[in-house]
C-alpha cells in the first residue's frame, strides 16, 4: 500500500511528497466535458472505460457530464465489484470471463446491478447460461468479434451469427449485440487513422445486419476508444464507444488528440546531480510504469530519458543558462500509458491551480481477477 | 484481490487467476544457497527487500543463515514497513532528499539503526539538519558509481569530501561506502566474477581514499545477486546487498544455482485459432519494461507470442494441448516490478497452497 503523508487541503502541490500521481482537476474536467459534448446529440453514446483510471471519483464525474449510455465499462470482475460498491449500477465487463469462480461472482453481481459481459465461444456462453440460470441472475452478453487486433473473438460473418443465435437461445442470457476492440489507432495523418478505423469496424457492422436479417433484434455495436472515437462515434450502427484514456490522457495519446489536455502526471524529485546535463530522479518504473513506453518530461530543456530503473529516472537535459535544476526540484513526468500508472498507485492527488483539492482512492488498483 | 484469499490446502488447480504464487521449495533453495555461500565468511548478506517487499520473507533468510541481520530498502516507506515488521538494522542505498522523507527517516531512527547513502555534501547537510532538529543520528554511507552510470560519486575526491562532512556535521555518523553494479555482458561464471571484482574495486578505491584521509570505514556494502559469490571473497567487502536471488527471474537464468520461485498463474480464456490460445495475464499484472516478455513454465511446445494490457498470446505446437480453462504458469523476466503489482503472495508447495502473505511494501514509493 502506498504510504503518503496526507497534507491539508490547500497545500501547494510542490509540497506533496514524490513520486506521486497528481491530477489537474481543471484539465480532467475539460477532457470529460469535451468527450461528453461530442456524444451529447448523437445516436452513439459513450461508455467510459474505467480501467483507464480505476477511480470511482473520476467515473462519477464522467457519469455526471452526460453523453453516455448510462453505464461504464470495466475489464475484470474485480473492477466491476469495486465500481458496483461505489454506486455504479450498469457495468459492462469488456472481456471474456471463463473461470468458475469469476462466473459465480459475475452472477452474484448481476442480482444487484445490470451486468454485461463478452463471449467468443459457444462453450463459454453455455457456462454463463448455466450459472445465470442456476443463480437466478440475468447477464447481458455481447458477442466479441475479432477484428484488427487479431487477439481473440469469433470471426465476423457466419461464426458470429451462429454464436449470436446461441446466446439468444440461452436461458439466463440477454443478447446485447456485438462488440469489438480494434485497438488504438494512432497515425500521423488523421485521414489514415479514419480509414483504418472504418476498415476494422465495418465487418462488425455488416455482421450486425446479417443477424438482423436472420430475424434477431440486435442492439447497436460497441467499439472504439479514445484514439478513434470521432470516427467510430459517427458510424451508423454504433451504439456505444468504450473510451477511457481521454480522462487522464497520456504521452501516447496527447500528440494525436489536441482537443484533450494531459491531466494525470507523476511529480518526481531530483535526488542526484552526478554530472552536468544529467539528473537522477525518484520516479522510476515502479511509480510511473514503462510497460509500453517511457514517460515524457515536461519541465526540462530538451529532456532525453536515458533509462527508467525500478526506482530511478535517469534523464539528460540541456543545462539552462543561469539556473540549473538542483536537489529537491520537482520534475513532471507524463506517463506513456496512464492506465498502467494508475494501476501502480493507491491514491491520486487532485490539484487545482497548484493547490491540493482532494485525495482520490484508486479503488480498483490491482483488481486483476 | 484481498476479498478472495484462498484457504491453506487449496490445490493450485482451484486458484482463480491471474495469481502471484511463490513456490516454497524454490524459495527455500534460494535462501539455502545464500546461507551456504555466507556461512563461513566474515562478509554477510544484507537482503535487499525492494524485491520481496515483505519483512516475513526477509526474516526467512535470517533464519536460514548467512545474513547480517539487517536489510536494505529502496525507500523510506519500505524502511517503515521493515521496522514495523521487527527488523531494526536498515540501510537505504538511495538518496533521501525531500523534507517529508527526511522527517520520516528521523522518526525511524528513534526505533532502528537507520543508514542512507549520499552522493553529495549538500545532501549530507540536509540530513544533518533534519537529524539535529529531531535529536537523532542517521548513518551515512557514500554511494559510489562503479558501472551503473546512475547516482553515486564519480572519483575518490568527492567521496573524501562527503566522508569529512558526515564525520564533522551533527546528527549524522559516517559509516562507510556502498555501490551497485550491473552484470553487463558477463554471464559466464568467470566473466561474472571478473566483472564483480573489477567494479567493486572502484568502491574499495573510494574506501581506501577515505581511510587515507584518516577517516575509518566501518561498512562496505556492495555486490548483489550476480556477484553474490565473488563479492563475499573480496577483502574489504563487509556485506552484500542481494535481493533478486530470493524469487528470481528469467533475466538471471545464468545463475543456475537459484530457481525461479515467484511465478504468475494464468488461465486460458480463448482458443480463437489453431495453434493459438489467449491467457488472462497481461502487462498490468506481469509488469516489466517494454518489449521484455515472460516465458511459459514447463509446457513443452508452448511459447509466448506477445503480451497485451490484460492478455497474453501463447503459441501451441501440434503435440501440446492447452484448452480454454486450462492453467499455465508464467516466469517473469523481472521480479521486483512484478511483485510491486500485487497485494499478496500465495505460497504453494507440491501444487497445494501453504499460506497467503501480504506484501506490505507494495507501492511504498516515498
Amino acid at each position: 500500500m502506498e504510504r503518503p503523508i496526507f497534507k491539508p487541503i490547500g497545500t501547494n502541490t510542490e509540497e506533496l511528497d514524490t513520486p506521486s500521481l497528481i491530477v489537474d482537476v481543471e484539465s480532467l474536467d475539460h477532457n470529460i466535458a469535451a468527450m461528453a459534448s461530442f456524444f451529447a446529440d448523437r445516436p452513439a453514446k459513450l461508455r467510459p472505460h474505467v480501467e483507464a483510471h480505476r477511480t470511482p471519483a473520476i467515473a462519477h464525474k464522467q457519469m455526471t457530464a452526460g453523453g453516455h449510455a448510462g453505464g461504464i465499462a470495466v475489464s475484470t470482475v474485480g473492477q466491476a465489484e469495486v465500481f458496483a460498491q461505489n454506486g455504479f449500477h450498469d457495468l459492462f465487463v469488456a472481456n471474456l470471463i471463463v473461470t468458475p469462480q469469476k462466473i459465480t461472482r459475475l452472477c452474484a453481481l448481476a442480482r444487484q446491478v445490470k451486468i454485461g459481459v463478452a463471449v467468443d465461444s459457444l462453450a463459454n456462453a453455455a457456462d454463463l447460461s448455466a450459472a445465470a440460470s442456476a443463480g437466478g441472475a440475468r447477464l447481458d452478453v455481447a458477442v466479441y468479434v475479432n477484428t484488427r487486433l487479431n487477439l481473440y473473438g469469433v470471426e465476423p460473418g457466419g461464426p458470429a451469427v451462429e454464436l449470436a443465435k446461441a446466446v439468444v437461445d440461452s436461458p439466463g442470457l440477454d443478447f446485447a449485440g456485438l462488440m469489438t476492440h480494434e485497438g488504438r489507432i494512432l497515425c500521423e495523418d488523421s485521414e489514415d487513422a479514419a480509414k483504418e478505423t472504418r476498415a476494422a469496424v465495418q465487418p462488425v457492422l455488416d455482421t450486425r445486419e446479417d443477424i438482423e436479417q436472420a430475424g434477431i433484434e440486435t442492439p447497436a455495436v460497441r467499439a472504439g476508444g479514445t484514439s478513434n472515437y470521432e470516427v467510430v462515434g459517427g458510424l451508423d450502427g454504433i451504439g456505444e464507444v468504450l473510451a477511457g484514456s481521454y480522462a487522464l490522457l497520456d504521452a501516447r495519446h496527447a500528440p494525436h488528440k489536441p482537443q484533450f489536455k494531459v491531466a494525470g502526471r507523476v511529480m518526481a524529485t531530483v535526488t542526484s546531480r552526478p554530472e552536468r546535463g544529467y539528473m537522477i530522479t525518484d520516479g522510476g518504473q515502479k511509480a510511473i510504469g514503462a510497460d509500453t513506453g517511457f514517460p515524457t518530461i515536461d519541465n526540462l530543456q530538451n529532456p532525453r530519458v536515458k533509462g527508467l530503473s525500478a526506482e530511478h529516472g535517469s534523464i539528460y537535459f540541456d543545462e539552462a543558462n543561469g539556473g540549473s535544476p538542483k536537489l529537491g526540484d520537482k520534475i513532471w513526468c507524463t506517463p506513456w500509458d496512464a492506465a498502467t500508472c494508475a494501476n501502480l498507485h493507491d491514491y491520486m492527488f487532485a490539484v487545482r491551480h497548484g493547490k491540493l483539492e482532494s485525495v482520490w482512492h484508486i479503488s480498483a488498483r490491482g483488481r486483476y481477477q | 484481490m484481498r476479498d478472495y484469499r484462498c484457504e491453506p490446502g487449496t490445490p493450485i488447480s482451484d486458484l482463480d487467476t491471474p495469481c502471484l504464487i511463490v513456490e516454497m521449495d524454490a524459495l527455500e533453495n534460494n535462501y539455502r544457497v545464500a546461507a551456504e555461500a555466507y556461512r563461513d565468511t566474515v562478509c554477510k548478506i544484507r537482503q535487499h527487500t525492494k524485491n520481496v517487499k515483505s519483512p516475513l520473507l526477509a526474516k526467512m533468510q535470517m533464519e536460514f543463515g548467512g545474513s547480517n541481520g539487517g536489510v536494505c530498502t529502496a525507500k523510506v516507506a519500505e524502511a517503515e514497513v521493515m521496522i514495523e515488521g521487527g527488523i531494526t538494522d536498515v540501510l537505504i542505498p538511495n538518496q533521501i532528499v525531500t523534507r517529508d522523507k527526511l522527517a520520516r527517516l528521523c522518526a525511524l531512527a528513534v526505533r532502528g539503526d537507520v543508514k542512507i547513502c549520499a552522493d553529495s555534501v549538500e545532501n549530507v547537510r540536509a540530513v544533518s539538519e533534519a537529524a539535529s532538529r529531531s535529536g537523532v543520528e542517521i548513518g551515512i554511507l557514500i554511494e559510489v558509481d562503479t558501472s551503473m552510470g546512475r547516482a553515486g560519486v564519480r572519483g575518490q575526491r568527492g567521496a573524501v569530501e562527503i566522508a569529512r562532512a558526515a564525520r564533522d556535521l551533527p546528527g549524522v555518523a559516517f559509516r562507510g561506502v556502498m555501490s551497485h553494479q550491473n552484470v553487463g555482458d558477463s554471464f559466464r561464471k568467470e566473466e561474472r566474477h571478473a566483472r564483480g571484482r573489477e567494479t567493486i574495486q572502484i568502491c574499495l578505491d573510494a574506501k581506501n581514499a577515505v581511510e587515507a584521509a584518516g577517516i575509518p570505514v566501518e561498512i562496505v556494502s556492495s555486490g548483489e545477486t550476480f556477484s553474490y559469490d565473488v563479492a563475499a571473497q573480496i577483502d574489504g567487502v563487509t556485506e552484500v546487498e542481494g535481493g533478486t536471488y530470493a524469487l528470481m527471474s528469467t533475466g538471471y537464468a545464468y545463475m543456475t544455482e537459484f530457481q525461479i520461485a515467484g511465478k504468475v498463474l494464468g488461465t486460458v480464456v480463448s482458443a480463437p485459432r489453431p495453434g493459438i490460445v489467449i491467457g488472462d495475464v497481461g502487462t498490468r499484472a506481469m509488469a516489466g519494461p517494454s518489449g521484455v516478455i515472460p516465458s511459459v513454465d514447463g509446457l513443452t511446445g508452448v511459447e509466448v507470442e506477445s503480451i497485451h494490457d490484460e492478455h497474453i498470446v501463447l503459441s501451441v505446437d501440434g503435440d501440446a494441448e492447452l484448452s480454454v480453462g486450462d492453467k499455465f504458469k508464467l516466469l517473469p523476466a523481472h521480479q521486483d516490478m512484478l511483485v510491486n503489482r500485487w497485494d499478496e503472495y500465495t505460497a504453494v508447495r507440491n501444487g497445494v497452497v501453504e499460506e497467503v502473505w501480504e506484501i506490505p511494501g507494495r507501492g511504498c514509493y516515498h
